[in-house]
């Protein structure tokens, strides 16, 4: 990893874009390194085939963010990526998002689908994903999820692709985006101010966009997305004028964008470091917290949480719906991202709590009770972040107070299921339940 | 500790009921070498439990013996029997300060604790504090929806007791030498019977208050609605004393 230099690469890109393209405070802070968690999240997702939803007040660059970062990562001039980005609007209908019918073909009795440009290309970014109807951001969603856009009765398989949706925040034109398609974002970070005086240079520096256009390669890109060879050949033909592109961009920036090899390269890394026990653990905790409920068995958000449970001083008490399953493995995978972007080893404890809050914030349906009381508590994030920070805050010092102790029993359970004769460990925490529980399996 | 690895004769192996190999959740954890069997948070826990089961088990039985039918009539005789059986229960106890606040929060938010019969239940709290090791007990009583009767009853010398929230009837009653701060209101009765001390209510306090005091001060930060026929001792309210002095009519506003 060190001597294919891809780190350092990922990081010329952050770099770049850090320094001439997204001015930006660093909001995070990852084993004593300062990163802008707008840029830091959208470039793993880039890399990771994430999805990610960016939220902001209009004009402060959700959209513009995902789009130098796509274009530095995919090496598309920005042209291409505007040209394939579904703005959310109402009206917004399946034709322009995923395809239409060849009109000409049709009248000659043939069927064939003209694919639309965001429906091909690896980059997806859906631009006020909340002004889209419910249907329209289901259909997107889905497609993502399974990398297959289907119209008539043609398909096409996207094998890459990461998808940016931005949201503003709630007003009277926008959808609300109901809870189990919020669940498929991995992660939800927003597009922050950046202060008074770096958005006055902001103001000061026109078009400076322009350094990502070319004109000849967005023509040539064009020409490959209307052409009607087959979608496979059609990536290969686009790959090679994307790394024209990019060759363009390190000679004229000194910036190097990620061909597709190392895209891949980069992603088998990534998916070679495993998780320590700690960050396992820890991990564990989190999710125990998040699901468990002493009474009914599980979360569930039509079930209210009994006041006089022991269990009240847990993130259960304060939560009404259960964690999904998709949220450990969003913070599995962008803290493997995280870990390689900072060249360790393995995934550790910090990696995790640096990903945690962005991949809980926009799951997680508080109680009101919880909302009232912490909504008007001194703070930099937006709320959902912030109580997600907190939560993750809360459980992590529960974590230092018995990390030993649930390791233990996070053992003796490993070695019951071996076959060992063992009595699993009691604890104050819903995590000893859950070992409980999955060992009562294993033992009848 | 309960969950100590007890290595005990059963037969090994990975497979289910059909044969079809089980999923290991904790695989990674395999080869982490655990020692410790406990930890003092654990053992914290485990400890408070212990003591709280006790607390709670001497009111259930104090509401056994003395609120049959869950109705409990404040007379005289009714109150020493209540508090001897109380102390029966108590003084075999070990316990803090901190379990005594914990069982007046347990009493409304717990559905171990049955029912909350406001006499009794400060019987039981006064006998708690009378008994305790600490000189200084604090009670949280704010958060409570109901009103406790009886606390304070024969807070002894050497003791203080401060109560934050308001108190219910017979507040401080058959005090004998303790020092009992309210930080709310107190209703009527308070200091009966009294034979020295001190009461300080900071908010009111409500009628026949002193009644048949022996001794010792009560001290109203508010207003006293109505003064009791007391034997001995003073009363003031908002530092002006009104007993002994001219206003003396008994459960007369003024």
């Amino acid at each position: 990893m060190e001597q294919n230099g891809y780190r350092k690469q990922v990081r010329g890109i952050y770099r770049f874009i850090s320094d001439h393209l997204y001015y930006n405070r660093p909001d995070i802070e990852v084993k004593g390194e300062h990163f802008n968690s707008a840029i830091l999240l959208s470039l793993l997702t880039a890399l990771n085939r994430g999805k990610e939803l960016i939220i902001g007040e209009p004009g402060l660059g959700k959209t513009t963010s995902a789009e130098f970062v796509c274009s530095l990562v995919y090496q598309f001039p920005l042209g291409v990526i505007w040209g394939s980005e579904v703005s959310g609007h109402p009206e917004q209908t399946e034709e322009k998002i995923i395809g239409r019918p060849d009109l000409g073909k049709l009248n000659r009795g043939e069927e064939d689908v003209i694919w639309t440009n965001f429906s091909q290309i690896p980059v997806k970014i859906v631009d006020e994903i909340n002004r889209l109807p419910e249907t329209k951001q289901s259909m997107i969603l889905d497609g993502v999820d399974r990398g297959n856009w289907e119209y008539l009765n043609e398909m096409i398989i996207n094998d890459e692709y990461c998808l940016f949706a931005t949201a503003n925040y709630h007003d009277g034109g926008t959808n609300t985006i109901i809870a189990p398609l919020v669940d498929r974002f991995d992660v939800m970070v927003e597009s922050r101010y950046p202060g008074a005086n770096l958005s006055f240079l902001v103001g000061k520096k026109r078009r400076k966009d322009e350094i990502l256009r070319h004109p000849r390669y967005e023509k040539e890109l064009y020409r490959v997305l209307k052409s009607k060879i087959d979608y496979e050949k059609k990536m290969t033909q686009m790959e090679e004028v994307c790394s024209a592109f990019g060759e363009h961009l390190h000679e004229a920036l000194g910036v190097r964008p990620l061909q597709r090899q190392d895209r891949d390269k980069i992603r088998a890394e990534m998916e070679t470091l495993g998780l320590d026990l700690d960050a396992s653990a820890f991990t564990r905790m989190l999710l125990a917290e998040c699901s468990f409920c002493d009474r009914y068995g599980q979360k569930r958000v039509v079930e209210n949480c009994e006041e006089g449970c022991h269990y009240t001083s847990y993130l259960c008490h304060d939560i009404k719906n259960c964690a999904s399953n998709r949220l450990p493995t969003s913070m599995t995978q962008y803290a493997q991202a995280l870990a390689w972007l900072l060249g360790d080893s393995a995934v550790d404890i910090e990696h995790m709590k640096a990903i945690t809050p962005y991949a809980l914030s926009h799951r997680v349906q508080w109680r009101d009770d919880t909302l009232s009381q912490k909504e008007r508590s001194q703070r930099d994030d937006p709320f959902p972040i912030f109580l997600a920070k907190e939560a993750v805050k809360a459980v992590s010092q529960r974590y230092r107070q018995q990390s030993d102790y649930i390791k233990d029993a996070l053992a003796i359970g490993a070695k019951i299921f071996q076959g060992e004769s063992l009595e699993p460990l009691d604890g104050d925490h819903p995590l000893y339940r859950e070992i409980k529980k999955d060992v009562e399996v294993r033992q009848h | 500790m309960k969950g100590s690895p007890r290595a005990k004769a059963r037969p090994s192996g990975l497979s289910g009921r059909h044969g079809s190999a089980i999923q290991n959740p904790f695989q990674e954890f395999q080869s982490y070498s655990f020692s410790r069997n406990d930890i003092p948070l654990d053992r914290i826990v485990q400890s408070t439990e212990a003591v709280m089961d006790q607390i709670r088990l001497g009111y259930e039985k104090l509401l056994e013996e003395e609120a049959k039918e869950l109705v409990w009539m404040v007379q005289y005789n009714t109150i020493i029997k209540a508090y001897e059986v109380a102390e029966r229960y108590v003084r075999d106890i070990h316990y803090s300060a901190e379990d005594i606040e914990d069982f007046c929060f347990a009493l409304e938010n717990t559905q171990k604790i049955p029912y909350l019969i406001p006499g009794p239940a400060g019987l039981y709290i006064s006998a708690l504090c009378n008994y305790a090791k600490e000189e200084e007990i604090l009670l949280k009583l704010s958060e409570l929806k109901t009103e406790i009767n009886l606390l304070g009853f024969r807070l002894t010398k050497g003791k203080r007791l401060l109560i934050e929230g308001d108190a219910g009837d017979f507040t401080g009653i058959g005090l004998e030498g303790g020092d009992l701060v309210v930080e709310g209101n107190a209703k009527n009765w308070t200091g009966a019977g009294m034979r020295s001390g001190r009461i300080l209510v900071k908010k009111n306090i409500g009628l026949h208050t002193g009644e048949w005091m022996m001794g010792g001060e009560i001290h109203v930060g508010g207003r006293v609605r109505g003064l009791g026929n007391i034997v001995e001792g003073q009363v003031f309210e908002r530092e002006k004393m009104v007993f002994p002095g001219k206003v003396r009519h008994p459960n007369i506003d003024y």
